[in-house]
């Protein structure tokens, strides 16, 4: 069996989010987003590698949406209700509530502002959210009798989840976008440790590691106090959701604490809208927000205030939350361009930036003057200060996944090419799990875990209630993690429970795979026991056998046979301490080893010649493998053993 | 069952030959059937019941036992071993039967475990068989372990320890579950694993290394609950293997620390506040793998060397990630309980390394922004552990956020920040001033901080002379501005100035004498207010004598001064390393404490008092109790001198009302933990008595300052017995009297030997005026109160006592008294309603000799019935007060003294009795 992930969107790059998965005969689409760089055909996922005949409905079996970024759901309306998909779509509750939101905004930015040609209407977004069902968190969703879909909290984003798929026996979990370290509202990541056959993760930081966020916190606070307390304006351009109310919680509790009067805007209605959001949905917020709701909602902002288009030109002090936060357009570019000029004003740039956006530019170095189109020039003299508040985890918190989920597979998406090679690189080097890094429309298979059912004897599942640990010294067994492999110290004591150990699994055609305990398997089989014997006769030197022999005529009596083993048994009860040698009269046994006197002058075993050694009397030896030690001390004693006729 | 039917025969005829009591023909049922539980409910309240007899005891017993012969039953069980622990005759044949009976002979694993369980606490109540209970063969309890029932074999693993299994045995049956398939058993395992590792008795390196590998094994659990088991049997084994050898300690030690580290980012909050908790018990860790644990990235040091501490270098780059930047992450975890966890664990890792110190506390400063106040306590604390150990370098950098704590509106967090200031060395005067300025403003803010904030300058200044004598050269002019005024540095800026001042010559430096005398009288006016905050170092004597010294001239070493010598608050290079609660990891803490003891003396000077505070572990229940009720009224009691200002702007009823509130907020600690009691009621009593009285002197004083008064004597008589009455609470209570009751006081001494007209000066009153202020009283320590619970049994208006007129009465009194000594002198008032009264002595070395409390029953006599019907008494208790000079005047051989009432007044019904 295996697991095929062709990966639509965000192969070694990132935008427009989609990976196909195909597993045990069931086919998931994990988010369907737009890539906001493009404005022709690539800005959405090539839907016709999923089907060429455009009968999406048989060949997916259901979507799965993360979280409401476009870059991970602006595709999803036109996929619907342009392509024509009508399955099953799941998103968590958030998701389903905030993300008409965006695709709307986003709709009326591309239509109302650039005049380009609508892809999908307003209707499209209201019929397609229909089709959506709404899940909570850590519940099972049955999508049909095979395919399981469970959401984990991801953090980055409010309603962001990560999914976990489960056909049969193939299991897998797919990220999306996610946070490994809390913030002021949201929670951190939070997944249990499950059996994975591929885990599919976002890189959008695949060499960053960032510092303690106390520090970014101190210094945010610190540029913003600093603007405000020389009488400029701060302008934070952000998107709607997310960012704006961590920053804003932060800035409220530090206005609080050092009674500040400045007033904070939020500059659009959805904005407003947002924070309703936030209020409502309590539960999807970090462990503080959530232990404090009660006595103080953290996203009733005191200090906050709506903001006015005519404000823009009134003096004084003030500090601004704008939409969009690239500057790529929309309001957040307007008061940019007004308040850019003066060296009073201080600009925060979020942690990261599309290429080709306003946003983009100024991190880039320190421009002081920019291109707005190919007429206007702006005169950039005001203070910029990047922010390095990410929703995303870092480099370390992906390997801390990573190390935590332990998948038999890895594949990263939603990253830069060269980065996620590094990556790549240390999850296998590192973790010794195998990772890909595919391109845009590559498809990586890998193989899956296979179950077999079968059915159990009475005799195993009786021996498998009961413990049967057993302990062991082992020398440095390899073991990953460690330290043990110095020579200097001792060899390990191992504990082992070797009960499932005993079973057998006997696979027919035609017949249901069973186990049976490993007593059994004789009897189902019919067949008897056999056992592999060493044998070998062995001569003693008797120095007076020509006497005995003569008065006998050559034949050794059972009485004489008798006596030999006699002396034998003597000899041996001295020299194995501890042996427990039991006399059957014409045969001596010791564990397995046996001892009898040999008559076969032919006997196979003899080894040595005959001929010279006519003064030896010969006794046949036999033993099993597990004797081996003690049957050659026993040989040994034998040979140097000189027997006595009397 | 056919099982019982064979059993029925065999028995049956043994049940004939028993001679059974007619008695147990109602309980039991004929034949040998299983008891019905309506018969085991009747067996069980006749054994409960201890008054049935012992005969039926025993008939009850041999069915019990016949039943459990035929049919083994785990409620039989239990009336069985609940039979032996009521009736300790029978225990030892209790244990006979079930051992006999239901260990061996039983079908079911489940009823074994149970008789196993009965046999245990039947041993238990009956010390004699605790030799039986060993000689039960271990080999059963294994067999029960290996059974295929999972829930017994958890509960037999978790009460292992009752049945006396060897350590050897138990230590490999533990590490043999650990490989259970069952979650629950593992962690079970995991946790008998360590509960032996407690013990101490495995000595063999290679089971202890065996234990430790096996629960690093398991760190890897699917389950969250077996992880954070595992991490405290890793630490518990880990720690026993750093121990056993020293060549290889620091190996075992980095060993361990990175094993834990690894846990850090762990989803579980349980388990990771398990590996941090963990971590803070190791004492030893190699100094580049302590840095990594502040750093996300791996450091360019460690990089080259590509080697982490003592650990294998083939295995570098897990390790470092394990490592890196754990405690960062751990100290900004979305859950408080984490973050907390990583403070405290910093505790005793900063003791580790100066440089490491340094590290964290650039993280912890930042911790003091954290939106929980649990973690900044934390922190603060961690600092404060810091600082103690000589680690705390405080920057520049830190000041900002550091001294910003001494204005959060939470009390704790405010003094702990002060604790901390006491013990930190300054590097520059732009520092000191800094925090000088906070604490005022702190002061400002908060005035009910006073005495701690003196107290901190105080400290403070002795630590720093250099920069006090220039502070205080530039504020000098300021002082005086305010002296001229009329003496009353009202401003809290001079006040602490003048504390800070006063603090300059007990420091060690050549810059003793360039304070200028005449601000040490300055600070002779603040003497109350001083004293009161250091009371750790002198006594309000002392602190005057020096004062006065000082101000004559300050050239004098301060051994000549009467301060309290025998406690460490003189420079004393001895300072006693708070050590954690965690005893079993003391050796290494102190040799490495040992070694920074010679750099942090220097710096400590003689603040030494706080950290021995803080070496006694809070864990004590009782005194956090305390310390729970003690905070409230001692906020009670600073917010009582809140409403002197209107007492004065004479809005009497609000006063009145605010002082009911108190006592009713003071009636809702009904605790009755050690020492609190006296302390309420103190404080009840302090809030009426001690506030009303101080007012009634004030008022004797006012009016006798009014020349033309005519009550003259009277009003002098009443002052005289007010202030009698102050002094006698203010020394049950061991309290200094405030300087308007010692002035008083000493002009009423003055008076009485002169008494002469003259010496009533109304102008010496007036002057007394001036002394007068209403300052707050802070509790601490613990308060006995002295009391009586007195009642007159059977006694009502409808029920009264006979008595024969003329004649002496017996009224029967039980009395209960607490915390009475047989020094104190009670007595009985009994007082009819023409106001006659009688008085009778109770010895109390008659009375047992318990000093906290006796109970007695006394009949006291009256003497002087009435000739009347009937008649009530009111009876009351009171005690002598010795310390009282006032003399009362004898009345029928009474008491010499005034008496303070301690019970209420009961009212005793008599009547004749009826001559027939």
């Amino acid at each position: 069996m295996a697991i095929d992930s062709l990966v639509l969107g965000a192969g070694q790059q990132v935008g427009k989010s989609c990976v196909v998965v195909s597993m045990n005969g069931k086919r998931i689409m994990f988010d369907c987003g737009m890539d906001m760089a493009y404005h022709d055909h690539r800005r959405y996922p090539d839907f016709s590698r999923i089907s060429n005949s455009g009968d999406f409905d048989s060949a997916l079996t259901c979507i799965v949406i993360t979280h409401f970024h476009l870059d991970h759901i602006g595709a999803l309306p036109y996929f619907t209700e342009v392509c024509g998909y009508s399955g099953p779509i799941y998103m968590t509750y958030p998701t389903k509530a905030l993300a008409p939101l965006m695709l709307e905004d986003y709709r009326k930015v591309m239509v109302e502002r650039r005049g380009e040609e609508e892809q999908f209407t307003s209707e499209h977004i209201v019929e397609c959210m229909k089709k959506v069902i709404a899940v909570d968190l850590k519940q099972t969703v049955h999508v049909d009798k095979d395919l399981w879909i469970r959401a984990y909290y991801a953090g980055h984003v409010l309603g962001a989840a990560m999914f976990y798929a489960k056909v049969g026996d193939t299991a897998m979990v797919y990220t999306g976008d996610y946070n490994m370290t809390p913030d002021r509202h949201l929670g951190a990541a939070q997944i249990d440790r499950l059996q994975l056959d591929l885990l599919i993760s976002e890189s959008t930081y695949a060499t960053t590691i960032r510092d303690s966020k106390y520090g970014r916190e101190r210094e945010f606070l610190k540029a913003v106090h600093k603007c405000v307390a020389g009488g400029g304006k701060v302008l934070i351009p952000t998107f709607a959701l997310g960012r704006a109310q961590e920053l804003c919680i932060l800035l409220e509790d530090y206005w609080e604490r050092m009674n500040l009067k400045i007033p904070i805007y939020f500059s659009s209605g959805l904005t407003m809208q947002a924070n309703m959001y936030y209020k409502m949905l309590i539960s999807w917020t970090s462990q503080k927000v959530k232990e404090t709701y009660s006595t103080h909602n953290a996203f009733d902002f005191k200090h906050v205030l709506n903001f006015d288009r005519s404000m823009i030109a009134a003096p004084g002090p003030c500090v601004l939350f704008a939409t969009p936060g690239w500057l790529s357009g929309g309001f957040s570019l307007e008061v940019f361009k007004h308040w850019a000029p003066s060296e009073m004003n201080l600009v925060t740039l979020p942690g990261y930036c599309a290429a080709g956006t306003i946003g983009h530019k100024l991190m880039s170095g320190k421009p002081t003057k920019i291109d707005l189109d190919k007429n206007t020039q702006l005169d950039v003299r005001c203070q910029i200060h990047q922010l390095s508040f990410s929703p995303h985890t870092d480099a370390k918190g992906i390997m801390d996944l990573v190390k935590f989920l332990s998948p038999k597979h890895v594949i990263l998406v939603h990253g830069e090419k060269p980065k996620m090679a590094t990556l790549k690189g240390r999850i296998h080097s590192e973790l010794g799990i195998p990772c890909d890094d595919p391109a845009n429309n590559e498809t990586v298979s890998i193989s899956s875990t296979h179950y077999v059912k079968a059915r159990a004897s009475d005799t195993f599942i009786h021996s498998s209630l009961n413990p049967n640990f057993k302990f062991s010294k082992s020398i440095s067994e390899d073991e990953s993690g460690s330290c043990l492999k110095d020579r200097r110290f001792m060899p390990q004591l191992q504990v082992t429970d070797e009960r499932t150990a005993e079973g057998i699994l006997i696979e027919e055609k035609n017949k249901k795979a069973k186990i049976l305990h490993q007593d059994e398997l004789l009897l189902m089989l019919g067949e008897k026991k056999h056992e592999v014997r060493f044998a070998y006769c062995c001569p003693i030197n008797v120095s007076n056998l020509e006497e005995t022999k003569s008065t006998s005529d050559n034949v050794l009596c059972t009485s004489d046979r008798c006596s030999w083993l006699q002396l034998l048994n003597n000899k041996l009860s001295g020299e194995i301490s501890g042996g427990n040698i039991q006399d059957f009269g014409e045969h001596l046994q010791v564990e397995s080893f046996d001892i009898s006197v040999c008559l076969n002058d032919k006997c196979p075993y003899r080894i040595i010649d005959t001929q010279n050694k006519s003064e030896a009397v010969f006794f046949c030896c036999t033993w099993s493998v597990a004797d081996e030690k003690l049957a050659w001390k026993i040989i040994s004693i034998m040979d140097n053993f000189d027997c006595e006729s009397h | 069952m056919p099982y019982i039917s064979v059993s029925v025969s065999i028995f049956k005829p043994k049940l004939h030959s028993l001679s059974l009591s007619l008695l147990m023909e109602e309980l039991v049922p004929s034949s040998s059937e299983p008891l019905s539980p309506q018969t085991l409910a009747s067996f069980r309240s006749f054994i409960i019941n201890p008054s049935t007899p012992q005969s039926k005891i025993s008939s009850i017993f041999e069915t019990l036992t016949r039943s459990l012969q035929l049919t083994p039953d785990s409620l039989v069980l239990n009336l069985l071993s609940e039979l032996a622990s009521r009736h300790s005759n029978l225990s030892h044949l209790v244990f006979d039967s079930v051992r006999s009976n239901a260990l061996l002979s039983s079908e079911s694993i489940r009823l074994a475990a149970e008789s196993l369980d009965a046999l245990a606490s039947i041993s238990n109540t009956d010390p004699t068989l605790s030799t039986a209970i060993d000689e039960l063969d271990d080999r059963l309890f294994v067999s029960l372990c290996f059974g295929p029932s999972v829930s017994v074999r958890s509960w037999l693993l978790r009460n292992a320890e009752r049945f006396r299994i060897g350590p050897y045995l138990l230590l490999t049956l533990f590490l043999g579950f650990t490989k259970d398939p069952y979650p629950y058993v593992r962690k079970i395992a995991l946790d008998g694993l360590v509960g032996v590792s407690k013990s101490g008795i495995i000595e063999d390196r290679s089971m202890i290394n065996g234990c430790y590998c096996r629960a690093i094994e398991l760190l890897g659990d699917m389950e969250d609950q077996v992880r954070s088991a595992a991490i405290r049997t890793v630490s518990a084994w880990g720690l026993i293997l750093v121990a056993s050898n020293l060549e290889t300690k620091l190996y075992w030690s980095d060993d361990l620390f990175v094993k834990l580290c690894s846990m850090g980012r762990d989803m579980s909050m349980v388990v990771r506040v398990e590996a941090f908790d963990a971590l803070g018990k190791i004492n030893l860790v190699s100094e580049d793998i302590l840095l990594q644990t502040l750093s996300k990235r791996v450091l360019a040091i460690t990089k080259e060397k590509r080697s982490l501490g003592q650990c294998p270098a083939e295995q570098f780059e897990i390790l470092a990630s394990n490592v890196a930047g754990v405690l960062v992450h751990g100290l900004e975890d979305e859950f408080y309980e984490v973050r907390k966890s990583a403070c405290h664990s910093l505790r005793t890792l900063t003791i580790i390394s100066a440089e490491f110190a340094g590290e964290a506390l650039n993280l912890l400063m930042d911790v003091l922004n954290d939106d929980s106040m649990f973690v900044r306590l934390e922190a603060l604390e961690t600092m404060l552990h810091m600082a103690t150990c000589g680690h705390l370098k405080v920057q520049g950098t830190h000041m900002h956020m550091f001294l910003g704590t001494l204005l959060d509106s939470n009390t704790l967090i405010r003094s702990a920040t002060r604790k901390i200031l006491k013990l930190v060395k300054l590097p520059n005067i732009e520092l000191f001033r800094l925090s000088f300025d906070s604490l005022i403003e702190n002061l400002e803010k908060h005035p009910q901080d006073e005495a701690d904030i003196f107290s901190v300058l105080f400290h403070t200044g002795c630590n720093h002379g250099k920069f006090v004598v220039s502070t205080i050269n530039e504020a000098s002019e300021e002082i005086d501005q305010a002296s001229e005024g009329k003496l009353g540095f009202d401003s809290a800026r001079v006040a602490a100035l003048l504390v800070l001042a006063i603090s300059a010559p007990l420091s060690h430096g050549e810059h003793v004498c360039s304070i200028p005398p005449r601000i040490f009288s300055y600070a002779v006016t603040l003497l109350g207010r001083i004293s009161r905050a250091l009371t750790d170092i002198m006594d309000q004597n002392a602190l005057l004598a020096y004062l006065s010294q000082c101000s004559i001239s300050t050239t004098f070493s301060a051994t000549e001064l009467n301060i309290r010598r025998g406690e460490p608050c003189l420079p004393v290079a001895n300072i006693e390393i708070p050590n954690d609660t965690s005893n079993e990891i003391d050796g290494s803490t102190r040799t490495s404490s040992q070694q920074e003891k010679d750099g942090a003396s220097k710096l400590q000077s003689w603040t030494m008092r706080e950290p021995l505070e803080l070496a006694a572990p809070l864990g004590e229940f009782q005194v956090e109790v305390r310390d729970e009720v003690m905070k409230p009224i001692n906020l009670i009691l600073a917010k009582v001198k809140d409403i002197w200002p209107s007492i004065h702007s004479g809005f009497t009823n609000e006063v009145l009302r605010t002082l009911r509130n108190f006592k009713e907020e003071l009636a809702t600690f009904t605790s009755d933990s050690l020492g609190t009691i006296g302390a309420v009621a103190f404080t009840l009593q302090y809030l009426q008595e001690l506030q009303i009285l101080e007012l009634v002197l004030l008022t004797c004083t006012l009016r006798l300052c009014k020349v033309e008064i005519c009550c003259h004597f009277a009003t002098l008589k009443k002052l005289s017995t007010t202030v009698s009455r102050v002094e006698s609470i203010l020394k049950s209570a061991n309290i200094e009297p405030t300087i308007f009751i010692s002035e008083v006081g000493k002009l009423l001494c003055l008076n009485e030997m002169s008494s002469s007209e003259a010496s009533c000066n109304p102008f010496m009153f007036k002057e007394l005026l001036k002394h007068f202020s209403l300052s707050q009283f802070v509790l601490c320590g613990r308060l006995n109160q002295i009391k009586a619970e007195l009642t007159i049994p059977d006694n009502d208006s409808e029920n009264p006592l006979p008595f024969v007129s003329r004649l002496p009465v017996g009224i029967p009194c039980d009395i209960t008294l607490h915390n009475t000594s047989n020094e104190n002198k009670l007595w009985l008032r009994m007082s009819m309603d023409d106001e006659s009264t009688q008085f009778v002595f109770l010895d109390l070395n008659l009375f047992g000799s318990s000093d906290e409390v006796r109970k007695f029953t006394y009949v006291a006599p009256f003497y002087k019935t009435p000739n009347a019907i009937s008649f009530t008494l009111r009876v009351c208790m009171g005690m002598e007060c010795l310390f009282e000079d006032v003399l009362s005047v004898k009345k029928y051989g009474g008491p010499e003294r005034e008496l303070t009432y301690l019970c209420q007044e009961r009212e005793v019904h008599l009547s004749m009795i009826s001559e027939h």
